[in-house]
């Protein structure tokens, strides 16, 4: 057993990573078929050349930010509040959004944002897609920063009362910095699952929020396309470097 | 409730997160039963009269049978997840002081784009695809083995996408066991492999309760994987509900499927109460 | 610190996503086009904006439904969309159109004869017709004995290597004709007969598959295929030593594909001038020439140089395209019963 286990996780992670990696590969393939015929960033350059993509990178940018942000906020509180005293109708809203299917989530927003959108004069844009962000991106974070709390020495927030501190007082100056990196983490969380998401996405979008995820799917449905490669290539490398980057400066 | 400070903080903090939810997730819900009772519109959209009409077409046997092959597919994925983040899960947790580093490199596929990972598969797997094409190159085969659009390519799809979804919580449950309990059960004569099945295994059923909910969950609501991966032929769940707001124009019976996975969804949810992994 | 200043943090934590989302709401006059995927040349859009000033948001669909889908709420925020000529009476009746204003479209002659007064739209009231096109089988020409009829699609020596169009008007349409019905059929015996059909061909199919089908065809995945002839035409200019088409003997569905302006558009100036700009005939001729789709522009087909239009992918002879029926919308009832018997078929 202890040489199987890390022979087999040597393969596990094979299984995980080589498929990326083979998409690094031929992204900078010349040939558009799968015999390679040269270094090449062709693509790399039609990928930059194409408008809609850019465009629907950076829409992805903006409502991933302004979800995360938004989100964690909502979140933080939101667990906070719920481990000082529970409220099952709440903890169990969030478990419903967790577990609902997320085509099932997409269309009865569709279905809300119309129905609203008879009354508002609105439309399907970034905002909808931020709010829905927002909406199932709030249980994440309630779920990582619950777990947190629950290590944390109640104790020290009723010293801080004791000391002569408000409720909110002792919250803002001793919980909140304990839960500092639970936030992060929880940010992070948050951030990945609306970049990412394309089911829910792509029902409560509008004309102008198109976003990667819907792009690449386009993409991907008309078959192969190593523009798609060289997409794959820089989300996984900015992603990846993302990762790395937190990883240092949480242990700093 | 008493006016105290804590409990008007409590209610501060609480109105954003309850004004999401009720609006993102109770309005839209309540909605979408209300149209599983509507009658469809001819081009889509529903109208009047009332009928529960849409919920009993889907006892008949071909949807109670896309209900089942869903179920079982997911019932696959899964197990296929964990039976291979297991071991991995295990190698993590006895990694020592390497462990964040070998948990960062599972993850690490997950942070990046569910789609582009789709895409992958679809690109090793095409009949002039890189497996193919090599093996054929190589003198393995002569002709290309049908490995997309079929079955066993969504499966494989699915466990490749929620494997990391696997390997969490198990690490999380066999990171928490005492390494004690292993070497009582050495003094007692137990081989490593019997130590594993008798010892490690069944203290970690709460961590394979959670993993399992985690990937069975999102598998039998996708339709991605199946439209990709399966070549619109294979219908899930998913696929079904899809269908039915765009090609199928039967908003009220796409309503009906997904009241009733949303339910299933609910049974699962107690399920995992029971198992007393508090999450919330 | 005191609660007055936390509220005053979150406000400006929350106040940029806000007003980011917010801003996406005022953004330069645009013109939104909804059209499906490679039916415009790669500089069509770039000149128009380059000529008139407005700026174009362009996308893509793949399949009718797709676009109905975003289009029935009635504030989908595209202003021109590309509907094929079964879906012109339906979105008419369901209000979503805007009526098509003759006096701001000095091209409209510049219209074939025949698509000058369709007999879906005879006064061009709704829609101004774009391209046209039909259904036939786009194969690879190694296959023995090549498939000139839509029963040979259903030949198991190929199974696994057939696909079919993810569109259900295109399959059971197939299926009728196959079967000796109208494509237009709303018997419901015959289309139970289609769909019957239908259903054994599904565990022979490699996938349902619209406009996808072309790389996979050029790439050799796919040995026969139920194919729009656009994009056959498109398959066969990436690799004509291999691949080929035929209009099935049984008979086949002719569709055309319009311009329509949306009744929700606030921009209905503008989206005459963009279809009046693609009535232009070199733009017109331009965009064949590229797309390798077949115009409804009279004067831009005469632009063309002989060979496109001789080409009988596109462009038949007169005796092929008598066997072909256009496309008809259905009534309620026998709709229904479609897309009945096309989730049935499909679940299964």
């Amino acid at each position: 057993m202890k040489r199987a286990l890390p022979l087999y996780a040597a393969f596990a992670y094979l299984f995980l990573h080589v498929p990326l990696a083979i998409l690094a590969i031929f992204s900078v393939n010349a040939s558009r078929f799968t015999i390679w015929d040269g270094f090449s960033l062709r693509w790399y350059r039609a990928m930059f050349a194409d408008r809609d993509l850019l465009e629907s990178a950076a829409n992805s940018l903006i409502i991933a930010v302004a979800a995360t942000v938004l989100a964690t906020v909502i979140g933080t509180l939101a667990a906070y509040a719920l481990w000082k005293k529970a409220s099952p109708w709440l903890a169990g809203s969030l478990y419903l959004s967790l577990v609902t299917p997320e085509i099932v989530t997409g269309i009865s927003l569709l279905a809300f944002f119309q129905w609203i959108f008879r009354y508002l004069h609105l439309r399907l844009g970034m905002h909808t897609v931020i709010l829905a962000h927002v909406s199932f991106s709030i249980a994440y974070v309630v779920l990582v920063v619950m777990a947190r709390l629950r290590s944390f020495d109640v104790a020290l927030e009723e010293a801080a009362l004791d000391l002569g501190e408000t409720e909110f007082g002792a919250f803002y100056r001793v919980t909140l910095p304990y839960l500092a990196p639970a936030i992060a983490a929880a940010a992070l969380l948050a951030f990945t699952v609306s970049i990412d998401d394309y089911v829910i996405t792509s029902l409560v979008a509008g004309v102008d929020s198109r976003t990667l995820p819907m792009v690449i799917y386009a993409m991907a449905r008309r078959g192969v396309n190593p523009v798609l490669n060289a997409v794959s290539t820089v989300v996984v490398a900015g992603l990846g470097g993302l990762i790395l980057i937190s990883e240092r400066l949480r242990k700093a | 409730m008493t006016s105290t400070p804590a409990n008007r903080l409590r209610a501060f903090f609480l109105t954003p997160v309850a004004t999401v939810m009720l609006a993102t997730l109770g309005v839209p819900l309540a909605i979408v039963t209300a149209y599983s009772f509507l009658s469809r519109g001819p081009y889509g959209g529903v109208e009047m009269p009332w009928t529960e009409e849409n919920y009993t077409r889907l006892f008949d046997p071909l949807y109670a049978g896309i209900f089942l092959r869903s179920a079982w597919v997911a019932l696959l994925a899964t197990a296929g997840c964990l039976v291979l983040a297991f071991p991995l899960a295990l190698f993590i947790a006895r990694s020592g002081a390497r462990k964040n580093l070998y948990l960062a490199l599972v993850i690490l596929p997950f942070w990046t784009s569910f789609l582009i990972r789709l895409y992958a598969w679809m690109f090793l797997l095409r009949d002039t695809g890189l497996i193919n094409t090599a093996f054929i190159s190589l003198g393995l085969i002569h002709a290309p083995l049908p490995l997309l659009y079929n079955e066993g390519a969504v499966l494989l799809g699915l466990i490749y996408g929620y494997l990391p979804f696997a390997v969490l919580p198990l690490y999380a449950t066999l990171e928490r066991q005492d390494p004690v309990l292993l070497d009582a059960a050495a003094d007692l004569g137990a081989t490593p492999w019997r130590a594993l099945f008798r010892v490690t295994i069944p203290l970690s059923m709460p961590g394979i309760l959670a993993a399992s909910i985690l990937v069975f969950v999102p598998c039998i609501g996708t339709y991605i994987v199946s439209d990709l991966l399966g070549g619109s032929k294979t219908v899930l769940i998913g696929n079904l509900v899809q269908n039915q707001f765009t090609s199928s124009r039967d908003w009220p019976f796409g309503a009906a499927a997904s009241i009733v996975l949303i339910v299933a969804a609910i049974a699962m949810l107690l399920l995992m109460r029971r198992s007393r992994e508090e999450l919330l | 610190m005191n609660r007055r200043r936390f509220l005053e943090h979150i406000a400006q934590t929350t106040a940029l996503p806000t007003a980011i989302s917010l801003a996406g709401c005022s953004s330069a006059p645009r013109l939104n086009v909804y059209n499906w995927s490679d039916y415009i040349a790669p500089d069509t859009v770039a000149n128009f904006e380059r000529e008139s000033g407005l700026r174009i948001r362009y996308g893509t669909y793949e399949s009718n439904q797709e676009m109905l889908a975003q289009l029935l709420g009635g504030n989908s925020g595209w202003d021109v969309v590309f509907p094929s000529a079964d879906y012109i009476g339906p979105l008419r009746d369901l209000g979503l159109l805007a009526p098509i204003r003759h006096e701001l479209l000095t091209n409209l002659d510049s219209l074939d004869a025949e698509f000058r007064t369709p007999p879906w739209d005879p006064a061009l009231q709704w829609s101004v017709p774009y391209m046209y096109g039909a259904t036939g089988i786009l194969y690879q020409k190694q296959l023995v004995p090549a498939p000139q009829s839509w029963a040979d699609l259903w030949n198991p020596a190929w199974s696994g290597k057939v696909t079919m169009l993810d569109d259900a008007a295109e399959v059971f349409g197939a299926c009728l004709k196959k079967l000796g019905y109208s494509l237009n059929s709303g018997d419901p015996s015959e289309l139970r007969a289609a769909a019957e059909e239908a259903g054994k061909q599904k565990p022979l199919l490699r996938a349902y598959l619209n406009a996808e089908v072309r790389d996979q065809a050029v790439a050799g995945d796919v040995a026969a295929a139920q194919a729009w002839a656009v994009t056959a035409a498109q398959a066969i200019a990436a690799a004509p030593e291999r691949l080929a088409f035929v209009y099935p003997r049984e008979g086949f569905v002719r569709f055309a594909d319009n311009m329509a302006i949306l009744r929700e558009s606030r921009r209905v100036e503008a989206a005459h001038r963009w279809i009046d700009y693609l009535l232009r005939p070199p733009v017109a001729a331009t965009i064949v020439e590229t797309t390798r789709t077949a115009t409804c522009n009279g004067a831009a087909y005469a632009l063309l140089p002989e060979s496109v239009r001789k080409d009988p992918v596109l462009y038949p002879a007169a005796d092929v395209l008598k066997r072909g029926e256009w496309l008809e919308p259905q009534s309620k009832g026998s709709q229904r019963l479609r897309d009945r018997l096309w989730t049935q078929m499909k679940s299964s």
